[in-house]
């Protein structure tokens, strides 16, 4: 895992959840690789680092960053309404998810054709 | 260090700052693991523990047996020794600085693993922007518990009551009793069936209630599968001490798994809008879940690790994965050892992940008395 298997180091999510050292937050900016941390050095050396980063910051921490990770927040994050608007227009991408009624469409449909 | 109860462990796990309180105090109470959280808020300009803590602790100490709070002169420090979950009948004022969700949600971590069948009153506001609702509670995380083996439970409405004021009162029942949850695989994303939903207004016009159905039922009219939302108006004594509108959605599967959303309005806002954000809400929650909403999350992860000594393995998500899952599993770990293994699902057209605990083999006190 320590060496370049790939040209991004591709993490592990299991482990890296338990390394307590890192920050939940960086945690998952590594694993989705927007992490912008040197990605050459050595581990031991970056997480050493950040450790001390993570530490300052969070003594001062904003509220934005409260927000994504503690679970006293019930409701989670969700993007803006009118991205929302966008992204679910039509709800294809979710067809699969649903099953039983067919759609009003498809049921006026059948109708006219009768 | 001082004295500890029988079977407890002898040091203290030390945590810092606010994060988590509730989590912290439920699986402390569960591992019989005593605690201090220091550092809380104390760099704030109002430093240490707010009273909708304070009054969480109260609560907390009320069922259980044995428990040992204390709480440092400032309030950055609180020194926790559980106690035994005994549970009984109680009522809880809430401040009204948060909703009744907020102490109704960390209950259902204790409540089937209790001496006594929990039968708690809670009294103040019953919804807010930021906790659980009370349908919530009763169509999105009673169903997670139904899965784990606790069937009767129920939380009834009794009054409702908006913020500011609040007044309202609802009542959580939990009969079951078990010694532990039982072991759970879910590899499959359930197919949603139906969406059914409630939109309920106090001190309001009804017209309000109908607006925000339409709102919804514009979004929802597209994804193919039964709708179906109530309209609940309150009036009268039991509509509590302010005007307040809200809508809260769920989608359920057929095999008892379901997603929800909810919101409540502002004044000001418009009834329509509130209506279709819950519904894109909706929608979001169910593209970035796979068989639990990242609010049931914490509960079907929990009830996991305290499970018998057995694998138990749910599917998540990748869009799940998140730093409240990370600092979730971290926290989890620190009370019980216990990892959480990620696998990738044997399927190339996802990226799902099977998460898979062993549990601890927890045993209700209780039970193993009796």
């Amino acid at each position: 895992l320590n060496g370049q298997i790939s040209r991004k180091k591709k993490w592990d999510i299991g482990r890296l959840i338990y390394m307590d050292n890192i920050s939940p937050n960086e945690v998952i900016k590594r694993w989705r690789g927007e992490s912008n941390g040197d990605e050459d050095s050595d581990i031991e050396d970056e997480d050493a680092e950040d450790a001390d980063f993570f530490k300052k910051k969070n003594d001062s921490a904003t509220a934005a960053q409260n927000y994504d990770t503690d679970l006293e927040k019930f409701v989670p994050y969700f993007q803006t309404f009118d991205k929302l608007v966008q992204k679910w227009n039509d709800c294809k991408a979710l067809k699969g998810r649903f099953v039983g009624v067919p759609t009003m469409k498809e049921s006026e449909n059948a109708e006219d054709n009768e | 260090m001082s004295s500890r109860g029988i079977g407890s462990k002898s040091e203290y796990l030390v945590f810092q700052g606010a994060q988590n309180f509730r989590l912290r105090i439920i699986l402390a109470t569960l591992s019989g693991q005593m605690i201090k959280i220091e550092k809380i808020r104390s760099n704030d300009l109002n430093p240490g523990l707010k009273d909708y803590e304070v009054s969480f602790m109260r609560l907390i100490e009320a069922v259980t047996n044995g428990s040992v709070i204390e709480i440092s002169y400032t309030g950055t420090t609180v020194i926790y020794r559980p106690g035994i979950i005994i549970g009984g009948s109680y009522t809880h004022n809430c401040p009204n600085s948060k909703p009744v969700g907020y102490y109704v949600e960390p209950m259902l971590y204790l409540a089937p693993f209790s001496k006594k069948k929990f039968s708690i009153i809670f009294r103040g506001i019953t919804s807010s922007h930021s906790d659980a609702g009370i349908e919530a509670i009763k169509w999105g995380l009673m169903p997670v518990m139904e899965k784990f083996g606790v069937r009767e439970c129920a939380l009834h409405t009794l009054k409702r009551g908006a913020p500011p004021l609040g007044g309202g009162e609802v009542h959580l029942v939990v009969d079951t009793l078990i010694a532990q949850p039982i072991t759970m695989h879910e590899l499959d994303i359930p197919p949603i069936v139906k969406i059914r939903g409630v939109a309920y207004s106090t001190r309001v016009s009804p017209s309000m209630v109908n607006r925000m159905i339409d709102g919804a039922k514009q979004v929802l009219k597209n994804v193919g599968c039964e709708v179906n939302i109530t309209a609940d108006v309150w009036r009268g004594e039991n509509s509590g001490k302010s005007p307040g509108w809200g809508i809260t959605l769920v989608a359920e599967t057929k095999k008892g798994w379901c997603f929800f959303s909810e919101e409540i309005g502002n004044s000001g806002d418009i009834p329509e809008d509130i209506g279709s954000k819950v519904a894109y809400h909706l929608l979001e929650e169910i593209s970035i879940s796979s068989v639990v909403g990242r609010n049931q999350l914490p509960l079907a992860l929990t009830y996991m690790v305290i499970g018998k000594e057995d694998i138990g393995r749910l599917r998540i998500s990748q869009n799940q994965i998140d730093e409240k899952f990370v600092s979730l599993l971290r926290d989890m770990k620190k009370f019980f050892g216990t990892e959480v293994l990620l696998k990738e699902v044997d399927d190339p057209d996802s990226n799902d992940f099977i998460a898979t605990v062993k549990g601890v083999g927890f045993t209700n006190t209780n039970k193993k008395i009796a």
